[in-house]
């Protein structure tokens, strides 16, 4: 689902009445977003910069057809948002909310699951087609078509990361922000053979962190894959404390649980090459695929 | 996040889980011992690996306990001073290890029995020997744990703990070692991961977190200011006011590499300041506090404001008069140019940078001066 995205793809977007709901629908589709319907209790039959809202995902879907669905609601709410969105056959749900409990999580990927459906989120700025669409608020300076397929955990550093390589000439085929969170919907082993299949990605940008066994789990699959393409990761938290979060939820150190050396260790054994400075992958990026 | 033993201890005996006779002593306490010797002292901190960092004593007088806690308090493990010590007499039976955790790729329990206890489970391995993925569910995780034994007291255990497990919406809880006897287990340990996502419907782990500001200083900040700020250095020299977990985190290890020495990882989120300089202050308060040679700004404004943050950071520089660092700031994106009117207007002072490899080229001159 994620590799065929494009402009032309129908979006819905649950909350659309909210602060941020009204403010990234604007955005969105000043991007190039085909947004064809809000969803809100209560603004049902207003609209939101031209769009129809509905009271909920079935009568949206039911009145103007999409497979997707961006959950710009509270943490509390993406549980029963997730589950309104999935009833309704929505193939693809992002949810950018940070601080979804982990037990609300855990249902939400199993419901998903079971439908045979996608989940990226929590905890996550979204996902974007550069030139083509952005579901959530990844920001714009740090888009750009180019070759590279993105990954990430964190919004920021994966800004950061995108906007130098913007800056350079060089830019992504996808970037899918799989968030923060230690229980979440697609993981980055999940990902690898989107970007595989995706003829627009000459490579692999792996923006990680410490906490959790993601990075371990795509290094395994990267393992398998026996692919040429390249991959260039970075692995945040090296100078985390033991036993606290950083920041986010899932970022926490406990025993060899989440290390940087563990993970370092099975991406560079995996083919990876893991980076101790943002500058040094750009650099790097640069010389293998021809930034200015 | 990992809360320590003592507080593992009591969300146990809440559910009806046996743990050793033992009590919970401050820094500067002296413990009132009852029954006979030997005793274990334990330091309490949030970390794997306390025995071997020197965390764990075994005392065969009063008199030993009392200088081992002295000696207690004046340490650090990983990072962690110790603020509580739990002394406790031994428990008898056979040591296990057992432990229920959340997988996060199958969204499923992870069910793992050892019989022997003080091991590591990554050393040990798992194997369908040892280990069981279920549904998490109460009856699955009791299902799981009797297809790994038929002992009596340790299925009564294993339920006990499942339903603490998901009441309390835990990550981890693994106990470790297990002393297992003929008719009932005592938890030598507990080593619970909660979930602070979940702690507004969790009031009992709340309160435990919010009793110990000491223990879990960074969890307290969360809870109360609804942001992170977490310091990982007392003695830092850099101090940090920036956005977003990621983009922290790696600016504290590129410092520590170039050997820098950040305070502090902040995540403030700019994007939920909304014209209220409160935050900063609070921020630029606990900076201020320590004794650091330059702080570091660093935000990259996707949707914030720069213009805004520019004017909030400059009210709140002027009301932190214990911060008395020079600042660097790094900022690109979202009206970048009115900002630096701002600041040049305002606080000519600031060097102001839109490339993040220029602003760390710059804290580090500022430190070279400092130390020269």
């Amino acid at each position: 689902m994620i590799g065929q995205l494009s402009r032309r793809t129908p979006v819905i977007v649950q909350g659309a009445t909210g602060r941020a709901g009204i403010v990234h629908v604007r955005r969105m589709k000043e991007y190039g977003t085909n947004i064809v319907a809000g969803v809100s209790a209560r603004g049902a039959g207003t609209t939101v910069e031209g769009v129809p809202v509905f009271a909920d995902c079935r009568a949206a879907v039911g009145a103007i057809g999409a497979q997707v669905s961006l959950l710009m609601v509270t943490p509390n709410a993406v549980l029963a948002s997730a589950e309104d969105a999935i009833a309704a056959g929505i193939k693809l749900i992002v949810t950018v909310a940070e601080g979804v409990p982990v037990q609300d999580a855990m249902r939400v990927g199993r419901i998903v699951r079971a439908a045979g459906a996608q989940w990226v989120g929590a905890s996550t700025p979204g996902l974007a087609v550069p030139g083509e669409m952005k579901l959530g608020f990844l920001p714009n300076v740090s888009l750009r078509p180019g070759p590279l397929g993105m990954m990430s955990k964190s919004g920021t550093l994966s800004y950061e990361t995108g906007y130098r390589l913007a800056t350079m000439g060089l830019g992504q085929s996808i970037w899918v922000g799989v968030g923060g969170d230690l229980v979440k919907g697609l993981r980055f082993p999940d990902l690898l053979d989107t970007f595989l299949e995706d003829e627009r990605t000459k490579g692999i940008v792996l923006v990680g962190e410490i906490g959790g066994s993601e990075e371990e789990d795509f290094a395994d699959a990267l393992m398998k894959a026996k692919t040429q393409k390249p991959v260039y990761a970075l692995v945040a938290g090296r100078g985390a404390k033991e036993g606290v979060a950083m920041g986010h939820a899932g970022a926490l150190v406990y025993g060899n649980v989440g290390t940087f050396a563990s993970k370092k260790q099975r991406l560079e054994a995996a083919g990876a090459r893991v980076f101790a400075t943002i500058e040094d992958l750009i650099e790097t990026c640069g010389r293998d695929h021809g930034g200015r | 996040m990992l809360i320590v033993e003592s507080d593992g201890k009591a969300l146990l005996r809440s559910c009806g889980i046996a743990v050793p006779e033992g009590t919970v002593v401050a820094a500067g306490e002296t413990p009132t011992l009852s029954g006979a010797d030997p005793w274990i002292v334990k330091a309490q901190v949030p970390v794997s690996g306390r025995g071997r960092a020197g965390g764990v004593i075994r005392c065969d007088s009063a008199a030993a306990v009392n200088a081992t806690l002295k000696r207690m308090f004046d340490i650090s493990i990983k990072g962690h001073l110790v603020h509580r010590c739990l002394v406790e007499h031994p428990a008898t039976g056979t040591e296990t290890y057992l432990s229920l955790m959340l997988d996060p790729a199958n969204y499923g329990v992870r069910v793992t029995l050892i019989r022997e206890g003080g091991v590591n489970v990554e050393e040990s391995g798992l194997s369908e020997h040892n280990s069981r993925l279920c549904e998490p569910e109460h009856t699955a995780i009791v299902a799981a744990l009797r297809e790994l034994t038929a002992e009596l007291a340790l299925l009564d255990f294993g339920d006990k703990l499942a339903r603490l497990f998901l009441d309390r919406e835990l990550i981890l809880a693994e106990i470790n070692p297990l002393f297992v006897g003929a008719n009932s287990c005592v938890a030598g340990d507990a080593k619970l991961v909660v979930d602070l996502n979940a702690a507004e419907r969790q009031p009992e782990i709340a309160r435990l977190i919010e009793a110990a500001p000491e223990i879990y200083p960074d969890a307290v900040r969360k809870l109360r200011d609804g942001f992170d700020y977490v310091e990982v250095d007392p003695k830092g020299e850099i101090g940090l006011l920036t956005t977003g977990a990621g983009l922290s985190m790696m600016l504290i290890d590129e410092m520590t590499a170039r050997g820098g020495k950040p305070l502090n990882f902040c995540d403030i989120r700019t994007g939920l300041l909304r014209g209220d300089p409160t935050r900063l202050i609070k921020v630029l308060g606990w900076i201020g506090e320590r004794d650091v040679k330059v702080l570091l700004v660093n935000i990259f404004a996707g949707i914030t404001d720069l213009a805004e943050f520019a004017e909030l950071l400059c009210v709140a520089l002027e009301r932190t008069p214990s911060l008395n660092a020079p600042v660097v700031a790094r900022i690109v994106g979202n009206r970048v140019d009115e900002a630096r009117a701002i600041f040049a207007a305002k606080r000519p002072d600031i060097a102001v940078e839109e490339q993040l490899t220029v602003a760390l080229g710059r804290v580090d001159a500022i430190l070279r001066g400092a130390a020269s």
